[in-house]
């Protein structure tokens, strides 16, 4: 039983008292300990000069399953020469951001160590893919990871609502989903628009009929989240909402906060959301109305989605949405595809230019929601990777956040319309060490229900980054002095040190198993595996993900709203 | 999920959970006696053919050079190949979740080139993949809402023998079905065979689809292309396997048709593909290193090479100096070749090795049949579970390939 000491860094702990103090962090047994400043310790790791803060965690990033790797079958021009293990070791010195578009698991698991990032959650996994999606998760290496089961246009959960079956029946079903699959939350992505487009209905407004089983996005959002709550689980309803990208969308996304009537909910990428038709292009920011009503609904959390200017893939289950924006494509091709009975998913690759009106107000919006929102433990730093850009280019946009100056410098390159007219150019804030800790790490965490993850209280995991102070906050954040995952030191200056394999974190809410039979009943007619076949069990759930540790986070059924 | 064991008594014990995993729809609704592998005769043909192959006791064990040898030995011998190689190429890969990683890190310690069991059928697809993309659909989604489907180029009933079952199966209305340049072989299929080349059939077809008029279109094909555009949804079946040299071409032609046909209605397309674990492979591989197979997993870069990286041609025209084949299902005929070979197949294979003076030969066991496993479906979204019938006393190929990549690491 070794103890570690890192002595001497400036612990940046916003979820616990005294953060911003220098003072010593312990670890043992790959927890952070109380020690006595007297105490002896097997190992001591001098962090003068340095940064310590929980290990990151990034709440929304298509890492694994179907569509990930669609992305990179279609795009084997952006893999570049640092795909192996042995040339993943080292960040290279000239790093070129499209390598990082859709990397292969193992890349995309050092080069979140080689951050200090430790844990990672899928966002979008398919019912039908959940056994692919953690097998993915489980060969990204050294980081913790889960993800969130996709339901909300499932021909089921549609016809039993277009059936006004009793809303327990419902609530069952989802918690039977969440065990079965061994996901952390729930998504619901264009609720009812992946559905309506197998019908070919190619719009879906929050209030509008699906074509064919005549049920509301309205009626599906309230659903589901009631049926979250009532299963107590932590993370709440993970909402990609209506109408991504289109001009106006504001108004979607305000009836969908509408919708919720109170109960909690996270929207994410919500830079997608916020757009308004104003101006001669009919297209403007609406992150000021979004700001406001995100700051008058305690019930609602957001992740960004900022954009970052560049080659990117977006990857999303949204077929309705992806297949109108087909003809955006950069390069010209696409996948998609409807996925059996529960989903979909499309996958465009897509270039943000600086000079492009469009890119140009929404890299704007991202940043004025970043820095208009008054609560930082409701926004989370995202680029929902690959979709607004890579996970990599985090360090650059935490400069963004925290240095007007140079914040002003970039608007200065984009388009003329955008740099005179933004809200941002007025903005002065520039967010604290604290809130970056709070949007990267104690945030997300607190979100997800992971009690132990995200800060650095004695008996949290030893998930540590450890920055040097010096130069800009992004050379900083690019490349921490030392990272340790669950207590093991896992990179030292850019180099990986150590590649262990990460824990799953899932939920096993309670429901009556009385539903399976309706579930079977169901499934032995539309269904094309058997119903028996469905569960991932622990042992298989095990063999998926390399079993790097079960974390079972715990449910409070009837908990607060 | 359960492994089931056969149970002393002599009365057949029919396996409760059962994935077949000899074609790649992966059905999982047959019981077959777990003791002798048996099915009825009404069963489907395939899954029968594939578990009589396994029924006996294994026909060999491990040799080295044509002499026995067991399991240690022949593993000590095969790292030591590897290690006197400069360029090893490592092909036949297919196989379960565990077998492909597995592979992937032999071929990284190695520097290995990798191709596909049935590589020049993958790449047509995965060609089509890189280029322009595509749009397809699940099994249950065909079921579900197809009502038309159109079989392009092969009839698959001799691959796929349950595939029609699987589209229609408690439908009280099947969709109707077509096939163009495929004589079909069951009641209610009505068939399209215009006279041209197929290419030249799709090229037609495509541009009618796409409302352009024709001087002189064929008759047959002009309905066709009416009842693709009245269609709710629509799904084009194909067989990149049977396609040709020039599947590809094809492929992006039905890919044209039904991106088409998605601007005004819904269409997907349904390749059957990716047996004997070739799609598992495949995407194991693209998510791990970031590319698919047909790519050489060097120290420190993945070079992809669709067209160079064939198994064949690089074995013909001596660009490699060792070939490791690795495919654990019955059936599948290794590369025959004077160059070194390390072969890790089902035991069947030791019948067809020809000259062993320079082989190692460890018979593997079959995933799905001896021991748990995953596969992909060959629409490459459900990724089944496979279950134990019995046990054969043979190691899985993933413990193989694992112990060679630990070997061969050691020795780094």
């Amino acid at each position: 039983m070794k103890t570690l000491r890192l002595r001497g860094g400036r612990v940046v702990d916003p979820a616990n008292p005294g953060s911003g103090t220098i003072r010593d962090i312990g670890v043992r047994d790959g927890r952070i300990v109380d020690l006595h400043p007297d105490a002896p310790a097997d190992e001591v790791i001098d962090c003068g000069g340095c940064l310590v803060m929980a290990g990151g965690i990034d709440l929304h990033t298509h890492i694994g399953g179907g569509k990930v790797n669609l992305a990179r079958l279609l795009l084997p021009e952006l893999q570049r020469d640092c795909c192996t293990p042995d040339a993943a070791q080292a960040w290279p010195e000239a790093l070129d951001p499209a390598a990082h578009v859709v990397p292969g698991t193992l890349l995309t698991g050092y080069r979140y160590a080689q951050m200090g990032y430790t844990s990672a959650f899928e966002p979008a996994m398919v019912p039908a893919n959940a056994r692919h999606a953690h097998m993915e998760m489980g060969d990204v290496p050294i980081l913790d990871h889960g993800a969130y089961v996709m339901l909300g246009s499932d021909e089921l959960l549609l016809r039993w609502m277009a059936e006004g079956k009793p809303f327990e029946q419902i609530r069952d079903y989802i918690g039977w989903t969440l065990n079965a699959t061994k996901a952390l939350g729930l998504k619901v992505v264009n609720p009812g628009g992946i559905s309506a487009f197998k019908f070919n209905q190619r719009k879906l407004d929050v209030d509008e009929h699906h074509s064919h089983w005549r049920v509301t996005p309205r009626d599906i959002l309230h659903t589901l989240a009631r049926g979250l709550t009532e299963l107590g689980v932590p993370h709440p309803l993970h909402i990609h909402g209506s109408n991504l990208g289109i001009p106006g969308n504001i108004e979607s996304t305000l009836a969908t906060i509408d919708a919720l009537e109170g109960l909690r909910a996270h929207l994410t990428h919500i830079q997608f959301h916020s757009y308004g038709t104003e101006g001669p292009k009919k297209f403007s920011s609406a992150a000021l109305q979004l700001v406001e009503a995100v700051n008058r609904h305690p019930n609602i959390s957001i992740d960004v989605g900022q954009i970052m200017f560049g080659q990117t893939v977006t990857a999303s289950g949204d077929t309705m949405r992806q297949l109108a924006n087909a003809h955006h494509a950069s390069p010209r091709k696409w996948v998609g595809a409807d996925i059996e009975c529960d989903a979909g998913c499309g996958v465009v690759p897509f270039r943000y230019k600086e000079q492009s009106y469009v890119n140009a107000l929404q890299w704007a919006i991202g940043l004025e929601i970043f820095l208009l929102v008054k609560d930082p433990w409701r926004v989370v730093l995202t680029t929902d990777h690959p979709n607004g850009g890579p996970f990599t280019s985090y360090p650059h946009l935490i400069r963004l956040l925290m240095d007007r100056d140079f914040r002003n410098e970039q608007l200065a390159r984009i388009h003329p319309d955008v740099a005179a007219n933004s809200a941002l150019k007025d903005i002065t804030r520039e967010l604290t060490l604290d809130e970056i800790a709070i949007m990267t790490r104690a945030g997300p965490a607190r979100l997800l229900g992971l009690a132990d993850r995200g800060h650095l209280a004695a008996g949290a995991a030893a998930d540590i980054a450890v920055y040097r102070e010096a130069g800009d906050p992004e050379s900083m954040f690019t490349t921490p002095e030392h990272v340790f995952k669950d207590g093991v030191r896992v990179a030292y200056k850019g180099r990986i040190t150590a590649s262990p394999v990460g824990g799953t974190h899932f939920v096993e809410p309670a429901f009556d198993r009385g539903i399976e039979k309706h579930l079977k009943a169901h499934h032995d007619v539309h269904g094309s595996v058997r119903f028996e076949h469905l569960a991932i069990s622990h042992d298989e759930l095990c063999e998926c993900s390399r079993c790097g540790g079960t974390h079972v986070v715990a449910c409070e059924p009837g908990g607060a709203v | 999920m359960n492994e089931t064991t056969p149970p002393p008594a002599a009365a057949p014990a029919l396996a409760a959970h059962w994935t077949c995993p000899f074609c790649p729809l992966l059905c999982d609704d047959l019981q077959p006696d777990a003791a002798t592998l048996g099915l009825p005769d009404s069963a489907c043909p395939r899954a029968r053919d594939g578990l009589s192959a396994l029924a006996g006791a294994p026909a060999s064990g491990a040799r080295v050079d044509g002499r026995a040898a067991d399991l240690d030995d022949a593993l000590a011998a095969a790292a030591a190949r590897l290690a006197a190689v400069r360029q090893p190429l490592m092909a036949g890969l297919g196989g379960d979740v565990a077998a492909a990683r597995a592979a992937f890190r032999l071929a990284a310690a190695v520097g290995a080139i990798c191709d596909a069991v049935g590589g020049d059928a993958l790449v047509q697809g995965l060609r089509v993949q890189q280029d322009r993309g595509g749009f397809n659909l699940t099994l249950a989604e065909v079921r579900e809402r197809a009502d038309l489907v159109v079989f392009v180029g092969s009839w698959p009933e001799g691959r796929a023998p349950r595939l029609i079952e699987r589209f229609t199966a408690g439908r009280d209305q099947g969709p109707a079905m077509v096939a163009l340049g495929a004589v079909p072989m069951a009641e209610g299929v009505e068939s399209v065979l215009p006279v041209a080349a197929l290419a030249d059939s799709l090229t037609m077809l495509s541009a009618l689809v796409a409302g352009r008029r024709l001087e002189r279109p064929n008759p047959e094909l002009q309905v066709l292309a009416e009842r693709l555009r009245a269609a709710h949804y629509a799904v084009l079946v194909w067989e990149p396997a049977q396609l040709g040299p020039h599947g590809g071409l094809l492929i992006e032609m039905i890919q044209r048709i039904v991106v088409t046909l998605n601007q005004s209605t819904r269409a997907a397309g349904f390749p059957l593909a990716g047996a004997n674990g070739a799609a598992t492979a495949n995407q194991a591989f693209t998510w791990l290193g970031g590319l698919p197979l047909r790519s050489r997993i060097g120290h420190h870069a993945i070079e992809h090479q669709p067209q160079r990286y064939g198994a064949a041609r690089l074995v013909a025209e001596g660009e490699t100096d060792l070939l490791l084949w690795a495919n654990p299902f019955p059936g599948v005929v290794p590369i025959d070749t004077p160059l070194p070979r390390i072969v890790l197949a089902a035991p069947d294979a030791a019948a067809t090795l020809g000259d062993e003076s320079n082989t190692i030969f460890i018979p593997v066991a079959t995933p799905g049949v001896h021991h748990r496993g995953h596969l992909f479906r060959t629409d490459g979204v459900v990724l089944m579970p496979l279950f134990a019938l019995r046990e054969d006393g043979l190691p899985p190929l993933a413990e193989v390939l694992g112990r060679l990549a630990e070997a061969m690491e050691g020795g780094a």
